[in-house]
This record gives structure tokens, sequence and C-alpha cells, in this order.
């Protein structure tokens, strides 16, 4: 029981890895797919049989998968849609094809999401707009090259770390002709003063009206706010997700080692810590001899570690007061207005 | 306006007092015209001290007193003495007893009078006032008038409870009642009823929780079908009252602690003011859960009901810090949440609550701590407050040191207003909604500028 138990959580896992692959699908689709597929697999007899089988496997995808959130949302959306939907049908079988076939059409439709969001951000790119964006999106890229197609646009891009998805962006937006030029996460402020609106994508958005992202999202509205730039976020409807953030350690990804301090025993080893320092210091003086007015690419040793990477959080959320706008396919909504979109979908 | 005078001060004698002075005034009836006077204004100023508040002691006095002077011309004579006056509006709206004549001295005196009562608050004078319940006018149920002596007292004072005691009591009502020949049930039930309500509301002005509440009961009973058979009709109204305590209130309140105590994490330090049972429901939730955290009680006079909540907490083995609201400033930065409950929310977002609630959120919003308002959906209100000066209750004048709810009568606590000084005590203050971080409600977790979408919710559910 146990054995087979752990076949079928194992079986969901490599199904969402294998739709996953699909370069179109964002997680919240392929979970969709995902828990389509395992109604198909499952011998439930009963609504609240299935309802529960979904559930247990949403819990295994979230258990399983790093980086859940967007993933949760996807999987709350189908669950209840299937437990709100009319079963009309006579016998259960039908109605499990019927649910199937739904969840199938919708991430058929959800793809076309994308194409009506950039539509809806063409009216606020104007001409010779100067765009920040985080990280690489596909709803951006959407958007940045359907504006191409009538407008000059050109774009700065973090290179958000540790991932460094931005130089991806980069080059997809170079392939296209558009004038992109990558900078550093930490040159966000630097930057902001030249641009004319930031655009990001979004991991999920919240309750609040907030915006949840890869890490650095957050600093970037900050200082788009103090510099008074727009912040738009673009989120297809199947991103909205039930939740709400009191701050940045309230969300599910956050956990006790995140920001943990390293343990105290590795203090009293001082010869590893001291030939380490040596060699970086030695590095810089080396480097300072070179050249003093370009920037040298970093030294292999002052890379971070792995072990130190995994006190760094993957993604962030931003209060929605820093955010201008949210894009989606329901519409260009303000924050509060999604919010009370959200109040009104999943009330009941 | 000038304050009152001084003098009266000095020969004021204790209100405790008065029924003494009562006492002697019958018997020197025989007195000269003019000792009748300075006596009478001596008993004035006594009475100016007790002020609009006091109790059931002016009220059986009135009579005699009016009964004594020459009315018309003494009430007119003490005029450069304003705050002589102020008796006057106590007794007019109480005591049936008096006669026309005096009846018309008094209400002359009205514009003046209501000035006076206020003194250097005037601008206060709307707030309602802790009152004792009037002479019940009409048939009142005993359940109600016991009910109302318990509003009047604080003996039941927080929304939720007042409104599960208005809505058990009106089950009573409803069961003792019988329909009078040619009418209806679904007809003459609310005529009977609303004479109980503006009793409840007489003893303490009515929340939005009990508003809520009975305007969904007026919707129920005239909804009931007429051919029903009278005692069927009433036990499913008494039925249905049960389902929306059960409802809107019990199960609303386990919803609220589970999503509310979610919320609280290992090592959290949660800071709450005064005393909500909801939050006080989250807190012992959380702590049932194994979570391990510790609580600061803020609490301020003059009710000091934090107190109630520190004994439950720490009782069930939370580690609690109970401190006065002008320390919260040194601990606020500790703090990882603020938990509070409310009196009623409003459709802008703001959150009226037991005053000091929007002092503690804005110095929270201050320093970045979320604060989190815990509040059931029939606590609902569709109108928009903007402050909380032209809507509030003042709260009973507590004593220094002791303990809520109140354990010596009113009238000695009154002790405390004088002439040329009015004890302030509003019972609630607005939390403006940009200070609220988060509403657990029922329905979800709601940001405070998306709480009008709330009846959308509530349309869904029902």
């Amino acid at each position: 029981m146990a054995g087979s138990q752990e076949n079928a959580d194992s079986d969901v896992c490599a199904t969402y890895q294998r739709i996953i692959q699909d370069e179109q699908l964002s997680p919240p689709l392929a979970a969709i797919l995902t828990l389509t597929e395992s109604i198909v697999k499952s011998n439930a007899g009963t609504m609240f049989e299935l309802v529960q089988a979904l559930n247990d496997a949403a819990k295994v995808l979230k258990k399983q998968i790093p980086n859940s959130i967007s993933l949760n949302a996807g999987c709350e959306l189908f669950i209840a849609f299937v437990t709100l939907f009319p079963h009309e049908s006579d016998s259960f079988a039908e109605l499990k094809t019927e649910l199937v076939q739904q969840g199938q059409k919708y991430a058929a439709e959800a793809i076309s999401f994308r194409d009506k969001i950039a539509e809806a951000t063409l009216g606020f790119i104007k001409d010779d707009s100067v765009i920040l964006t985080h990280s690489y999106s596909r709803v951006v890229m959407k958007a940045l090259l359907h504006a191409h197609k009538t407008k000059r646009i050109s774009v700065f891009v973090t290179e958000a770390r540790p991932r460094g998805l931005g130089l991806k962006t980069h080059e997809a937006l170079t392939a296209a002709g558009i004038p992109c030029t990558v900078v550093l996460d930490s040159a966000v402020a630097y930057v902001m003063d030249r641009v004319d609106f930031v655009m990001v994508g979004s991991e999920a958005v919240v309750e609040s009206g907030g915006l949840i992202n890869a890490v650095g999202s957050n600093q970037m509205a900050i200082i788009a706010k103090a510099a008074n730039k727009p912040f738009y976020a673009l989120a297809e409807s199947y991103k909205f997700h039930r939740l709400f953030p009191l701050s940045q350690y309230d969300l599910p990804t956050h956990n006790p080692t995140i920001l943990s301090f390293a343990a105290l025993q590795r203090r009293p080893t001082p010869p590893d810590k001291f030939s380490h320092d040596t060699v970086a210091s030695g590095q810089s003086v080396a480097r300072d001899g070179i050249s003093e007015t370009g920037i040298a690419p970093p030294p292999t040793e002052m890379k971070m570690t792995t072990e130190q990477m995994s006190r760094n959080p993957s993604v962030d959320y931003t209060r929605p007061d820093l955010i201008s706008l949210v894009f989606s396919d329901v519409g260009i909504l303000t924050p509060e207005g999604v919010s009370q979109y959200l109040v009104g979908m999943f009330a009941g | 306006m000038s304050p009152a005078p001084t003098l009266d001060i000095q020969i004021q004698p204790p209100p405790n007092g008065d029924l003494n002075h009562v006492g002697q005034q019958k018997s020197q009836k025989q007195m000269t015209k003019a000792e009748r006077r300075e006596l009478q204004e001596k008993q004035r100023a006594a009475k100016a001290a007790a002020k609009g508040g006091t109790a059931n002691g002016i009220n059986g006095k009135a009579p005699n007193n009016v009964k004594q002077g020459p009315t018309p011309s003494t009430s007119n004579a003490p005029a450069p003495k304003k705050g002589a006056k102020a008796p006057e509006t106590p007794i007019r709206p109480r005591s049936q007893s008096v006669s026309r004549k005096d009846m018309k001295a008094a209400s002359a005196a009205i514009p003046d009078a209501s000035m006076e009562k206020a003194r250097g608050l005037r601008i206060f004078a709307h707030f309602g006032l802790p009152k004792p319940v009037s002479a019940a006018k009409g048939e009142i149920h005993p359940t109600i008038v016991r009910l109302a002596l318990q509003f009047a007292n604080f003996k039941i004072a927080g929304a939720n409870a007042r409104c599960i005691a208005t809505l058990t009591a009106f089950k009573t009502v409803i069961q003792d009642y019988t329909t009078p020949p040619n009418t209806t049930l679904s007809r003459h039930l609310m005529t009977h009823l609303s004479p109980q309500i503006s009793h409840l509301v007489a003893a303490r002005p009515m929340s939005v929780t009990m508003g809520n509440a009975i305007r969904q009961l007026k919707l129920e009973i005239s909804g009931s079908d007429i051919d029903l058979p009278e005692q069927d009709a009433k036990d499913a109204l008494c039925l249905k009252i049960d389902n929306y305590i059960r409802d809107r209130i019990i199960i609303a309140g386990q919803v609220i602690q589970e999503t509310a105590g979610s919320k609280i994490k290992d090592g959290d330090v949660i800071l709450t003011y005064a005393r909500s049972s909801i939050v006080e429901k989250v807190l012992l939730g959380a702590h049932e859960d194994g979570r391990d955290f510790s609580v600061i009680v803020v609490d301020s006079r003059p009710m000091l009901e934090g107190k109630r909540l520190l004994s439950v907490l720490s009782t069930a083995g939370i580690q609690c810090t109970y401190l006065l609201l002008p320390a919260l400033g040194s601990v606020i930065n500790e703090v990882s949440m603020v938990l509070v409950g409310a009196h009623s929310i409003h459709s802008n977002g703001s959150v009226f609550s037991r005053a000091g609630t929007a002092l503690v959120a804005m110095i929270a919003k201050q320093h970045s701590v979320p604060v989190v308002v815990c509040c059931e959906t029939y606590k609902y209100s569709e109108g928009v407050q903007l402050d909380s000066f032209t809507k509030n209750e003042l709260a009973p004048i507590g004593d220094l040191f002791s303990s809520f709810p109140l354990t010596k009568p009113r009238e000695a606590l009154t002790l405390e207003n004088r002439p040329n000084l009015e004890i302030l005590n509003p019972l609630y203050d607005l939390t403006p909604p940009t200070s609220i971080t988060a509403v657990v409600t029922e329905v979800g977790v709601i940001p405070p500028n998306s709480i009008s979408s709330i009846p959308v919710a509530l349309g869904r559910l029902l």
C-alpha cells in the first residue's frame, strides 16, 4: 500500500516535470494539466474521493517541487473549479471526462492570455520608451516583442542573480533587434532615472494586491516608487493566488535556513577562513595593479558557495502600494481591483 | 464659554449626601425665602456636580425639588450662575410625574441648560452617555429589562456578546408573544419588538452588530408565512436566530481563529490591545496547536480590559507581557504582528474599535509591523465614518484602581466630575484603513481597501 502510494507520488511529479518541459507552459498551467492527468488515472468513484485525490496530488506537487507558490495557485484554481463544477452527467465516468476536457481546454485557452496582456500593455508603451525589466518572464517578453512591432523601445534588464535569467532576456531581445543592456541587480537605483517605467512578470499575484516575483522585484518597486516611475506587473489570471503575506517572512517559500546565520562552530576554524581571505586580498591587489577603470570579472574565489546561496530567498513579496497597475487577461487592474477580484472569485 | 462658577465648588456637598439634603429641605419648609433660595442653590450645585449621568437618585428626588421652590422664577434667578442650571436637563426627560407647568419651566431652560451640561467640553455633548435605564414605556419583557440593565452597567460590553445576548433575549420574547386577534404574526410581531429594541437602545446606543442582526430578524419576521400556525412560526423564527448566531458569529469565529492562527509563527511576538473575544480565541487556538509565541497585552484606563485577557492567556500557559499604552513605543520594535478586534468595520476599510486601537495601529504602521484586524463579516457597516468624533460613546467612568466590570455604583464614581472638570472617556476610536495591513474575516483575509467587496463575497455565500 505504502509502496503504491509512493509510486503514485513520484508519478505525479514525473508528469509535472514532463509537462513543464513545454516552453510555453508556466507552472500553474502545468499544475492544472498534471491534475487533469491524475483525474484520468484516478479510480475515484465519487466526487468526494476525486477532490480528495486531487488535494493529495496537489500536496505532493507542493512538497516535491521547489518554489511552489505559482504551482499552488494553479492547483487551487483547478480544485475550486472541480468542486464547483455542476455535475449534471449521468455517470461519474462521464463527469470525469468532462472535467478533463474542461481542464485541457482551459490550459489551451490560457496560452492566449499572454497575447491579450501584450495587447493591453501596448497603450502604455510610448514610442521611444526606455523600459526596465527584471529577470526573465514569458509574458513580459511577449509584451516587449509585441510592442517592438509598432514602437521603438529599448530595454534594461537586470542580471537577476543567482539564476542569471536576465541574460536569457537579453539574448532573446537582442535577437529580435531590440536594444537591450544587462544591468547588475545592484545597479537598479543607478539606472532608474533613465527609464520611463518598470515592467515585471510575476510568480503570483496575491490577495492584498501585492506581487510575488523573483527576488529583487521588491527593491526595484521601492526604487521606482522613490523615483516616481510607474511600476507595472504583468500576470495571467491563473496566477492570482489566494494568499495574504503579511511580510516577506510570511511567504510559504520562507524557511528557517533562509537568512539564518552560519552555525557558530565554523568560527573556531580560522586557518580555512584566513587562507581564503589572503587569497582574496591578494587577488584584489593584483587587480588594482592591472587596471583601475574597468570592472574586472570577480575572481572565482569571491563567488558565493552553494551553502551561502541556500541562505537566500528565491522570491520576494512586493507590497500593493508600490505597484501602479497589474495587467492581466481580465483587464488592467489597480492592486485594490486585484484584491476585490480575488475576494469575489474565491468567496463561497 | 466660561467655566462654571467657583463658589459652587466650595459649597458642593458630596452627591452621596444628596438624600440627606432632600430630607432636610423637606423638614425646613418654614424657612425664609432667602434661606430657601440659598439652600436650593446649594442643592443645584451639588446636582451640577452629579451631572447628567447620575442615576435614580436624582430621578427620585426631582419632584420634591420642583415642588418646593416657586419654579419659574427661581429657575431664572440663578441665570448668571451658569453651572447651577445643569440639573434641569437630566430631570426633564426622566421624571414623569413632573407637572405640566414644571415641564414648561424646564423646557424654557433647555438651550441654556444643555449648553451648561457640556461645560468646557461642549463639543462632546453628543457622545452617547452611559445612562441609567429609564422607566419602561409600554410592555417591556422582563428579559429585556434585565438585559438593558446589564448593558447600562457594562456587564455585557463586547460587540459579539451584546449581539448574542440580544438575540437570545429576543428568542424568549418571541416565545412569550401571542399574536393579538385580527392581525398576523408577520405584521404585528415587529411592533411588539420595537419598544423592546428602543428600551435596549435607551440603555446603551445600539451596536452595529445588533443593528445588522435586528435588520436580519425584521426581514425574517416579515417574510414568515401567514398561514403557518403561530407556534410553528415562532419556532421557525427562533431557529433562524439560532442559525444566525451559529453561522455569523460562532462558526465565523472558528474560521477566523484558524486563518489568523496560521499567521502566527514560532518565535513570534504578538501584540494586542485591550480585550477582544476573537483575538483571545485566536491566541488560545494557536497555543493549542503547539505554536511557540509570546503575547504583549497593551491596556489603558479607564476600563483596563486587558487584565482579563492577561489572566486568561497566562492561565493557558502563554508567555505574556502587560503594559499600558504609554509604554507601547518602547516595545513596538520587538513585535512581529499586531492583532486587534473590532466593534465594527466600515465600507471604506476603517475600523471602529476600542479607544486606543488607532494609536496602536498607527505606531505599528510607523514601525512596519503588520496590523491585523480580526472581524466577523456581520460587523460590516455600509456607512462610512471619517472620524471618531461624529459618533461615539462615553466609557463608564472607571475608578483608578477598580477592576472592570465596575464594582462600585456609578453614582459613587461620578465624584470625579467637578463643575470645572469634565472627564472625557470616549469608548471607541476609528483606525484609518491606511494603518491596517489586513482584515481577517470568515470569507478570507481582505486588505482594508477591498472591504467594500464583503457584500459581494457574502452574496455568494447566501
